[in-house]
C-alpha cells in the first residue's frame, strides 16, 4: 500500500506570456486568480472559466488545465448559469464555474448578473473594472467615474458610475466584495468567493495604462479610496438555486391525469362540419367548444379547435372555431361555416370584424342572442333568448348542444356525458336549457 | 436517390390512444421522447405552450425546466447546459428569435447541440401575437454572420410536431449544431385529436463522445475530414475543453487566418452539407402524369393537400408535396417531385414567396408561381385558382 499524497494541481500555463499592456491591472488579476485556484487546489477538470469579451476575456488562453468557455459580450454569466444548472442539478455538482468579465460586459449583460444573483446560482463573477472599454479605443463605460476623460467624454464624464456591488446585493447576492487588483490579499478574496456556495461577485478595480492614466489623475491611492465593500459581506442561510431545485422541483411527481379519449360512441356524420362560437371572454365559449370537440372524438370523429381572444385574454370577445369530420381534417380554417353561434354583443362585433358573418352561406345556421341589434347575414338566422334562458355562461354550450339535437353531428349521448362529468349537479341547468331551446330551432 | 431518414421505431402502444393535443404540446412530447434534459423558456405567444408543457413534465422526469429572464438568457442557459453535456431546447417566436440570433451563432461556432422551436406569428416587430405567419423563413435561416446553413424542419400537424422534434434532436446531436423546428401559430396553438399509437419518431441519439481509447489527445474541435463531427467531451468531464465563439484552431485556441482556422470554419458548413440527403424529408402525394407540382409546408401543407385532392377530383393532374426539411434545401427530392411537371405552385403564408425565392433556381425551364397571403390563412380556394 502506498501512502496517499495530496497532489498539488497547477492551472496557469508555465511561462505564459501575458498579452496585456505594460502596467495593466489584468496581470495582477490573472495571477491572483491562479493563486486562488492553487490555494483551493481544485481538480482543474472540475473548474470552468467562462470568459467574456474584451481584454480580460482573452485570459482563458493563459490557463492550461481548467476548462475554458470564451463567450459573447456580456453573456458570460448567462452561459455560466446554464453550465452550473446542468452541473449542479443533472450532474454531481462538483464543478466550480467562474465568470471573467469586464465593466463593459457587466453593463451589456447586466440582466444576467442580476438574475444570477437573484437565483443565487453557484457561480463566481470576477469583474475587472478598469472604468472604460480598453480594447476598442478607451471609450468611457457606465462604470467611468464622474469627470473621467476618455475619447468619448472629452469634456469629462457627466453621468455617475454604476455601483454594481450595490445592484447585485439588492438582488440577493450572497457574497459581494471589492478590491484593487494590486491588493496582496486578492487571491484570498477570490478563493473565498469561489468556495462560497452560491452567487459571489468580486469587483476588481484596475488601471488601464493605455487609456485611463494618460488622460486622468488616477492612481492606486484613488482606487483604494473607491472601495466600499472591503469586508466579507456574505449572506448565509440561503440555498443556492441548484440545491433548492433538487429539493423542491426535481423529480416531484404530480398526478398526471389520463386524458385518453375512447371513441365509444358513434356518429352518422359523413364529411366535415365547421362551426364558429362567438361570445364574451369569461363566458365559457372556449370550454363549450372543447367539450363539443371531445364529444366528437368520443363519437369516432376527427376534430380541430382553435381559439381567439384579444391579447389581454380575460376581457372582450372570445371566439372558438371547430371542425369535426368523419375524415382526416386537412384545411383547418373556416371559409364557409355550417353553424355560427353568437351569444353576446362582443361576439357579434367580432363575428362582423373577423369576417365570419360574410363567410356564411344560405346553408349556414346562425343562432344569435335575441337582444342583439340586427345584422346582415345570408344564413338561416335564429334569434333566441339565449341569455334569458341560459345566462351568458351557459349560452354557447347550450345553444350548440341544442343545435346538435337537430343536426345529430356528434353523439348527443357523448355530449351529455361530457356535460354531466364536467358540471356535476349543475349539469341539470344545461339539460333544462336544451329542453327550452330545441323547440325554438325550427330546422 | 436520397435517403429519407424517417424511421418508425414506434413501439407498441395500445391500438388506439387518442388525446387532444396542440402542436406546441406535441413538440414538448417529442422533446421528452428524444431525451431532452434541459429546457429554458421565456413567455411568448404563440410558443408559450411548449414552455408550459416542458415545465410541467420535464422535472418529473429528472430534467431541468427553468424560466429565464429574457430570450437571450434562455438560449444561453441551454447552450451552457449543452456544454456540460445536456440535451437542451428552448422555444420562442419572431420577437424572441430576434434576441437569440447572437447566441445561436455562438452555438453554431462552438459546435454545441441545441434545438430551438420557433412558432411563427405575424411580423414585423411585435406584429400580431395571435395571428399566423410563415414569413420568418429567410429571417430564421439567414441569421448568421458568415452565412452558415442551419437545419430547419417544418411540421404541419401535431403528429409531425412530435416526429420533427425527435428528428431535430437527432441532427443537433449528431452534427453538433443548432437545429430549428419552424412551426407556426396555427400548427402550434390548434388542438386536435392525436392518436399516440400512430406517432412516428426518430430513435434518440446522443452526440458521439471522445474517449482516450482511440489513443489521441483530446482537441475540442478535432476532425480528420472537413465534414467530420468532432467527438464531444463536456466541460467538467475528464478532458480539458476549450470553447470559444471566436475563430479558432482545432484545439480551440483563438487565431487569426491560419489555414487550420479557416479549415475549422469551412468544416462548420461541410459537416452539414455532407448530410443533406439524409436530412431531406419531402412527403409526396403521388400523382402519375402530373403536370403541376404543388409545394408547401407548415399549416399551408394541410390546405394544399385538400386543394390538390379537390383539383384531382375535378380531373386535374396535381402532385402535392409537403416539405418538412426546409434547410438544407432538399434539392434531390424536390427535383424528383417535379419530374414531368411543367408548372410548380408554391403556397406559403408570406408576402413575397420566401421559400419559392430560394428554390426556384432548381426548376429551370418550368413555370413557377406562388400563392401567398399576409395575416390570413391561405384557403383551398386560393390554391385551386392557381392550379390552372
Amino acid at each position: 500500500m502506498t501512502e496517499e499524497t495530496v497532489q498539488q494541481y497547477a492551472y496557469k500555463k508555465e511561462n505564459a506570456s501575458f498579452p496585456f499592456c505594460k502596467g495593466c491591472g489584468h496581470h495582477h488579476y490573472v495571477n491572483h486568480l491562479d493563486d486562488a485556484l492553487v490555494k483551493l487546489n481544485l481538480d482543474p477538470k472540475k473548474v470552468c472559466i467562462v470568459s467574456d469579451i474584451g481584454c480580460i476575456g482573452i485570459l482563458d488562453s493563459l490557463f492550461a488545465t481548467p476548462h475554458t468557455f470564451h463567450t459573447t459580450h456580456g453573456r458570460s454569466t448567462a452561459f455560466a448559469t446554464g453550465i452550473e444548472l446542468a452541473d449542479g442539478i443533472l450532474n454531481d455538482s462538483r464543478m466550480k464555474t467562474i465568470v471573467v468579465i469586464g465593466d463593459g460586459g457587466a453593463t451589456i449583460g447586466l440582466l444576467h448578473l442580476v438574475n444570477a444573483a437573484m437565483m443565487n446560482v453557484d457561480v463566481t463573477v470576477l469583474l475587472a473594472n478598469n472604468f472604460l472599454y480598453g480594447m476598442t479605443g478607451g471609450q468611457h463605460s457606465q462604470f467611468s467615474p464622474l469627470d473621467f476623460v476618455t475619447p468619448t467624454t472629452p469634456a469629462g464624464n457627466i453621468v455617475p458610475p454604476m455601483d454594481i456591488c450595490s445592484i447585485v446585493k439588492t438582488c440577493g447576492a450572497s457574497f459581494v466584495r471589492q478590491a484593487a487588483a494590486t491588493d496582496k490579499n486578492l487571491g484570498n478574496i477570490i478563493a473565498e468567493a469561489i468556495a462560497h456556495p452560491g452567487f459571489a461577485l468580486v469587483e476588481i478595480l484596475e488601471l488601464c495604462t493605455e487609456w485611463a492614466t494618460p488622460f486622468n489623475k488616477i492612481d492606486g491611492k484613488m482606487i483604494n479610496g473607491k472601495i466600499q465593500y472591503s469586508e466579507s459581506d456574505s449572506t448565509p442561510g440561503r440555498s443556492d438555486f441548484s440545491s433548492l431545485y433538487k429539493e423542491k422541483v426535481l423529480g416531484a411527481q404530480k398526478k398526471n391525469v389520463d386524458d385518453t379519449i375512447t371513441p365509444k360512441f358513434t356518429s352518422p356524420l359523413q364529411g366535415t362540419r365547421r362551426i364558429v362560437l362567438s361570445g364574451t371572454a369569461g363566458e365559457k365559449v372556449q370550454l363549450a367548444s372543447f367539450l363539443f370537440m371531445k364529444s366528437a372524438i368520443s363519437s369516432g370523429l376527427h376534430a380541430t379547435q382553435k381559439n381567439d381572444n384579444p391579447v389581454t385574454q380575460g376581457s372582450g370577445f372570445s371566439v372558438s372555431e371547430l371542425c369535426i369530420s368523419s375524415e382526416e381534417i386537412l384545411y383547418t380554417g373556416i371559409d364557409e361555416p355550417d353553424a355560427v353561434i353568437i351569444s353576446s354583443p362582443e361576439g357579434l362585433k367580432e363575428a362582423r370584424a373577423n369576417g365570419t358573418l360574410s363567410k356564411c352561406s344560405t346553408n349556414t345556421v346562425v343562432i344569435a342572442e335575441q337582444t342583439l341589434p340586427e345584422f346582415e347575414c345570408p344564413g338561416k338566422v335564429f334569434r333566441l333568448p339565449l341569455r334569458a334562458i341560459c345566462t351568458g355562461n351557459r349560452a354557447a354550450l347550450s345553444a350548440l348542444a341544442s343545435l346538435n339535437v337537430k343536426k345529430g353531428w356528434v353523439s348527443q349521448e357523448a355530449l351529455v356525458e361530457m356535460i354531466d362529468t364536467k358540471f356535476k349537479e349543475k349539469s341539470l341547468l344545461y339539460h333544462r336549457d336544451i329542453e327550452s331551446l330545441v323547440p325554438l330551432i325550427t330546422i | 436517390m436520397a435517403i429519407v431518414m424517417v424511421e418508425n421505431n414506434e413501439k407498441t402502444m395500445n391500438p388506439s390512444s387518442i388525446k387532444i393535443r396542440t402542436g406546441n404540446q406535441m413538440i414538448a412530447e417529442g422533446a421528452l421522447h428524444a431525451g431532452c434534459q434541459f429546457f429554458a423558456g421565456y413567455p411568448i405567444t404563440p410558443a408559450s405552450g411548449v414552455y408550459k408543457a416542458m415545465i410541467e413534465q420535464l422535472p418529473q422526469r429528472n430534467g431541468v425546466a427553468i424560466s429565464a429572464p429574457d430570450e437571450i438568457s434562455a438560449l444561453a442557459y441551454c447552450v451552457g447546459a449543452s456544454g456540460r453535456g445536456a440535451k437542451a431546447m428552448t422555444a420562442s417566436s419572431g420577437p424572441g428569435w430576434s434576441l437569440m440570433i447572437e447566441t445561436v451563432q455562438y452555438a453554431l461556432m462552438t459546435e454545441l447541440p441545441v434545438v430551438i422551436a420557433l412558432v411563427q406569428r405575424l411580423g414585423p416587430s411585435t406584429g400580431g401575437a395571435t395571428q399566423n405567419g410563415q414569413a420568418d423563413i429567410l429571417f430564421t435561416e439567414f441569421c448568421t454572420s458568415g452565412g452558415y446553413t442551419i437545419p430547419i424542419f417544418a411540421p404541419s400537424t401535431p403528429q409531425e410536431c412530435f416526429e420533427v422534434t425527435t428528428i431535430a434532436f437527432k441532427w443537433a446531436e449528431l452534427l453538433r449544431t443548432p437545429v430549428i423546428i419552424l412551426s407556426d401559430k396555427e400548427v402550434g396553438m390548434m388542438s386536435e385529436d392525436v392518436d399516440f399509437a400512430q406517432l412516428k419518431s426518430s430513435p434518440a441519439w446522443y452526440r458521439k463522445e471522445f474517449s482516450t481509447q482511440n489513443g489521441k489527445e483530446h482537441l475540442t474541435y478535432d476532425f480528420q475530414e472537413l465534414a467530420d463531427v468532432p467527438l464531444f467531451s463536456p466541460v467538467g468531464g475528464n478532458y480539458k475543453v476549450t470553447m470559444t465563439g471566436s475563430a479558432h484552431d482545432k484545439r480551440g485556441t483563438l487565431q487569426k487566418n491560419s489555414s487550420e482556422t479557416l479549415d475549422v470554419l469551412i468544416h462548420l458548413q461541410k459537416k452539414i452539407e455532407a448530410h443533406i440527403e439524409e436530412m431531406a424529408i419531402v412527403r409526396v402525394d403521388e400523382q402519375e402524369n402530373a403536370d403541376t407540382l404543388l409545394l408547401s409546408f407548415g399549416i399551408t401543407a394541410r390546405t394544399a393537400k385538400e386543394a390538390a385532392r379537390r383539383a384531382n377530383a375535378e380531373g386535374k393532374k396535381v402532385r402535392n408535396a409537403n416539405i418538412i426539411t426546409l434547410f438544407p434545401i432538399p434539392e434531390t427530392l424536390l427535383k424528383e417531385a417535379a419530374r414531368g411537371v411543367r408548372r410548380i405552385v408554391v403556397a406559403e403564408e408570406n408576402m413575397t414567396g420566401q421559400y419559392r425565392s430560394v428554390i426556384q433556381s432548381l426548376f429551370a425551364g418550368k413555370e413557377i408561381v406562388g400563392v401567398n397571403s399576409v395575416g390570413k390563412m391561405i384557403t383551398p380556394g386560393m390554391i385551386m385558382e392557381a392550379l390552372v
